[in-house]
């Protein structure tokens, strides 16, 4: 389908008041409409008409009965210009395009110019897994993780007549080089896939029309998936602090870095930096880092990172920085202060790219942290108005924004309503050590089901005895005592992100430990581990009669 | 406990006159199978006497160790060398991603060697610990079998020591085999080239197996020139088809000479080194030539025959589903019984022969689904069937997903190398029957799909399952297109 393109509302275009005669939803619409209609079905999306009804007060069910109706007598569909149109081709934007397209939709994408920086301004075919996330932190990553490699090839008869030297620019220069490669091939996926790519900022003018740079487009529906931005509080001297995107393309290396925050983000550069030869210092909030995962995998990666030379300061908030004469950077902390940084990140949490798009005035709701409010299916507040990925935080990974953009898909595009599923998604930080991890922590475990055995596995692998190193792998399972399910599976140490995924399978399926047990080990692996655990490191009971028991239990098991 | 033990059996077959034996089992053989089998047998209260041959990396008729191939002469020293060989084409790959390293790399091959010998050394004295801590009495000889309920451990200095047991079991283990051609003498079996004095500067390896490309691969990353020489079209038989191509055409990418349908003939050793014919006429000049042409059941000197325990043509114990012999006494698990030859399989057979023997729980091990690595550069690492097996036994159509992509490391390393990820699924249940990838961290990647697999996931399963992203194993839970679909239409279908 061709763009038809409107310059401002030219209201004698023929096509427009046909438009408007339709369905006039270039009127903004009435608070009442737009709380009733959050409650509908997505089934009965394509009624979404009726929100022009003189009559608002129906009750919405009885409502849509009398339009769908009438609907399915003569009365003429309108005309859009297409029937999705995205606003940010991230991985929730273009998962969602593509798929609407496959299922026959006419579709367009519009999304900023590309750049290695985000802002109000700038974005890039890709989103921020591809230009400014997963995909560049993960080259960091590899490239970062050799000095550990070349530090563990000593062990294995290795030698280097001088200390491997690292060149900041020839690997900006080629992940850069990727990022490129890839924008390039996002943008043919869209294109093969027939999406019409608009470039420039979209904003939503009515329930049914984009205005992207001065253009307007009509759609059926409206998906948002403008995704999120990193988001630096405001202190004295923020201005000298860097956020994650400004991490991933410095020009030249940091030789002392401070990353404020205990969060993935906070713990992935701290690797990558460490890992590149700059000294780096982790200021966190908190005792421990990464909030909300398992509290021994927080204490495991944590030991790790501080024998792999990276310092922590706990329970250190920054309340100031401070550029000195000289160019470097201080940071006042309510401990102290701290000299001497060339670089200091803040990795202090990502906000939703809500602002300026023009969401308040049609109506969708937003909460108060800027993420737009949306029900099981993804809808907004307004019936033609949906919204995938970070920028409706629920769970912010990329993985989720593909399965929530594919389910939309399928429920607008082949009559197949679905909901995304949020039940047993794993995820992994990239730190160094890695960790890797599906369904609950032991302590939400014991909240959600009581009674449950936790099986642990604290060990020096193959490669370590031989390095030298003083690395470890940690690994848990926690399974429900009543129904031997695996609830939770976690790891920490090589490999973890890669091994997680397999057992993730078992995880959502509802495997059992007994599932697991019957599975032969792959030998030798650190994976192997997982199948080989035979006797609970601990049995946590929520009556304390069986407590008193379990001592006893525990103690006769790990004779086995 | 052992006397319990002992009662309790009596009464459970009274007709039979219980005799007093000094184990209520003996062991030959202390590697993996038999170590788990005397520990868990001890620890449900049996009396276990075990033995093995001295400690010595190369095995022979009077040489072993306590931690048998896997921990002596297999799967621990193997991966040591693959690590240490891996590390080759690491440091190249860090030369994109900015490092600096000198033109030519210096590998220390004796420092590799002693250390992998440490720790061979380290887990051999861990796994007497475990022994004695599980209250096995460890013997050091050779062990016979002179009665149904009788063994003699022939002691270093030649003593001979005698025993009666309730029950026996052999875990001797297999060995590597030279095959039979002129100057066979000259070539080495995995034993020796585990322990090599020097690198080798130019290795042929025969055979096509996992040890041949295994050993390929390590001399290969450790910077030898090497050919490999198999009798089939591609190495690995056995396994699936394509993936095979896969292994063989990453072997040749890192710079590994094939020789597909070619036999050794013959070896006769120059000044220049050992002179290498093939079947095809070809002469090559080595320094080192390697037969990983089999491995064969250490049954010969156990006295098994005059016993009345069956072998068959291979020299492997027969046994029942039990791991039970020709004589009710007599038990044997692991490699000497040519079943499936892994320590994890050894391990299971050694746990269901004492759950059965002596934890009153009859136990069959259940080989479905035993997934296995090929430590390979990159590995190989599969479970369930191939697409070839899944054909023959499927009743309906089978569907083949396959994603050949190049890993996210590559693509600023310019290393040219794609991961290749396969499953093969039962087009009318939606089970996967397989499994297969070939790629860095396919063995560590595949354990979780195999408890999928043989708890009888199905596509769907795998499909709901969100992916870790950025790794290689998402892309097991994101194929969603079918590559292609065989209709097994010539078979009858049981439901039509």
């Amino acid at each position: 389908m061709a763009t038809t393109s409107f310059t401002a509302p030219k209201l004698s275009s023929p096509t427009f008041q046909t438009l408007c005669r339709n369905l006039p939803l270039s009127l903004p619409i009435p608070k009442t409409l737009s709380s009733f209609s959050f409650h509908l079905s997505p089934f009965l999306s394509r009624f979404h008409l009726h929100h022009h009804h003189p009559t608002p007060r129906f009750h919405p069910r009885r409502l849509f009965a009398v339009r769908a109706e009438s609907e399915n007598g003569a009365e003429p569909l309108r005309h859009y210009d297409f029937d999705l149109f995205t606003i940010g081709a991230g991985s929730g934007g273009v998962r969602a395009s593509r798929f609407a397209a496959n299922f026959g939709a006419s579709v367009a994408v519009c999304e900023l110019p590309f750049s290695t920086i985000s802002s109000e301004t700038t974005g890039g075919v890709g989103g921020t897994c591809v230009l400014r996330g997963c995909v560049p932190k993960k080259l960091m990553v590899y490239a970062s993780k050799y000095s550990h490699e070349f530090d563990e090839s000593n062990g294995f008869g290795w030698k280097y007549d001088t200390e491997p030297k690292h060149d900041w620019s020839t690997l900006m220069a080629n992940k850069n080089a990727e990022l490129q490669r890839l924008t390039g091939i996002y943008k043919n996926i869209l294109n093969k896939a027939g999406v019409t790519l608009i470039e420039g900022r979209g904003k939503v003018v009515d329930p049914h029309t984009v205005d992207v740079d001065g253009k307007l487009y009509t759609a059926r529906h409206i998906l948002i998936s403008v995704g999120g931005r990193p988001f630096i509080p405001d202190i004295p001297g923020s201005e000298y602090a860097i956020d994650s995107d400004a991490a991933l393309d410095l020009p030249s290396k940091p030789e002392k870095v401070a990353t404020v925050g205990g969060g993935y983000i906070a713990l992935e550069f701290a690797g990558i930096f460490n890992g590149l030869t700059s000294e780096v210092h982790v200021f966190i909030r908190q005792k421990k880092v990464l909030r909300g995962f398992d509290e021994e995998i927080r204490d495991f990666v944590g030991e790790q990172m501080a024998l792999r030379g990276i310092q922590f300061h706990t329970e250190e908030s920054p309340q100031a920085i401070v550029k000195s004469a000289d160019g470097s950077l201080s940071l006042k902390t309510n401990k102290g202060t701290i000299e001497g940084f060339s670089h200091i990140m803040f990795a202090t949490g990502r906000r939703p790219n809500t602002k300026n798009l023009g969401l308040e005035s049609v109506g969708v709701k937003i909460n108060k942290n800027g993420a737009i409010e949306v029900d099981e299916y993804s809808r907004t507040t307004v019936p033609s108005i949906w919204a995938v990925g970070d920028v409706t935080d629920r769970i912010n990974l990329t993985p989720v924004a593909l399965m929530e953009g594919a389910a939309l898909a399928k429920t607008l595009f082949q009559n197949e309503p679905t909901k995304p599923d949020y039940r047993a998604v794993p995820s992994a930080v990239f730190s160094q050590p890695p960790i890797g991890q599906v369904g609950l922590t032991e302590e939400q475990a014991i909240k959600e089901y009581g009674d449950i055995d936790v099986y642990t596995a604290n060990f020096r692998p193959l490669k370590a005895t031989l390095s030298g190193l003083p690395d470890r792998v940690f690994m848990k399972l926690i399974v429900c005592a009543k129904t031997n399910k695996v609830i939770g599976l976690h790891m920490c140490g090589e490999d973890s992100a890669e091994i997680a995924q397999g057992f993730a399978v078992a995880v959502k399926a509802g495997l059992t430990k007994a599932d697991f047990d019957a599975t032969v080990g792959i030998h030798p692996t650190s994976a192997e581990e997982f199948v080989t655990m035979r006797t609970p490191t601990r049995k946590i009971r929520q009556s304390s009669e069986s407590q008193g028991n379990m001592g006893h239990e525990a103690k006769t098991a790990a004779g086995v | 406990m052992a006397r319990k033990m002992l009662v309790d059996e009596e009464m459970n077959q009274t007709n039979q006159e219980e005799a007093y034996y000094d184990f209520d089992l003996f062991v030959i053989g202390a590697g993996s199978g038999g170590v788990r089998a005397a520990r868990f047998s001890a620890n449900y209260g049996a009396k276990v006497g075990i033995c093995e041959l001295p400690f010595h990396p190369i095995s022979s008729e009077v040489i072993g160790g306590v931690g048998g191939t896997c921990v002596i002469r297999g799967c621990v020293p193997k991966k040591i060398l693959v690590y240490g060989a891996a590390f080759g084409s690491e440091l190249e790959d860090a030369r994109n991603y900015g490092w600096e390293l000198n033109e030519k790399l210096d590998f220390n091959w004796k420092k590799l060697l002693h250390k992998k010998t440490d720790e061979i050394i380290r887990l051999n004295g861990i796994y007497k610990r475990l022994l004695s801590n599980a209250g096995v009495k460890l013997f050091e000889g050779e062990g016979k079998i002179v009665g149904p309920n009788e063994v003699e451990v022939t002691q270093l200095d030649g003593t001979k020591l005698s025993y009666s047991a309730k029950h026996i079991l052999i875990a001797t283990g297999s060995r590597a085999h030279r095959p039979p051609i002129p100057g066979q003498e000259l070539g080495i079996t995995s034993d020796e080239a585990l322990s090599l004095e020097d690198l080798p500067k130019h290795a042929v390896v025969f055979g096509g197996g996992y040890i041949a490309v295994e050993f390929a691969s390590i001399w290969r990353g450790l910077g030898a020139n090497v050919d490999l020489f198999f009798r089939k079209e591609l190495p690995l038989r056995g396994f699936d088809d394509e993936m095979r191509a896969v292994v063989a055409r990453n072997l040749e990418g890192r710079g590994i000479n094939l020789h597909p349908q070619t036999n050794l003939t013959e070896l006769i050793k120059t000044d220049n080194g050992i002179k290498v014919t093939t079947d095809h006429g070809e002469e090559l000049i080595a320094d080192v030539v390697l037969f990983a042409t089999g491995r064969l059941p250490n049954s010969k000197r156990l006295n098994l025959e005059a016993v009345g325990v069956e072998l068959d043509n291979t020299g492997a114990v027969k046994v029942d589903e039990y791991s039970r012999t020709s004589i009710p006494s007599i038990w044997a698990v692991g490699d000497v019984t040519n079943r499936m030859n892994l320590t994890p399989v050894a391990l299971m057979e050694g746990t269901c022969f004492a759950k059965t023997v002596f934890g009153k729980e009859p136990s069959k091990p259940d080989y479905s689904h035993v997934p296995c690595a090929v430590f390979s550069i990159p590995p190989l690492s599969v479970v369930g069937l191939s697409e070839e097996q899944a054909i023959e036994q499927a009743n309906g159509d089978v569907l083949v997903f396959t994603s050949t992509f190049n890993p996210m490391k590559n693509t600023v390393s310019g290393r040219q190398e794609k991961t290749v990820m396969k499953l093969v699924v039962d087009a009318e249940t939606d089970k996967v029957l397989g499994a297969s990838m070939c790629g860095p961290d396919a063995p560590e990647i595949m354990q979780g799909i195999a408890v999928a697999l043989k708890c009888g996931a199905t596509k769907v399963q795998f499909d709901s399952t969100v992916g870790i992203h950025p790794s290689a194993a998402e892309e097991f839970v994101t194929m969603r297109s079918v590559s292609r679909r065989i209709t097994c239409s010539g078979k009858p279908k049981t439901n039509l």
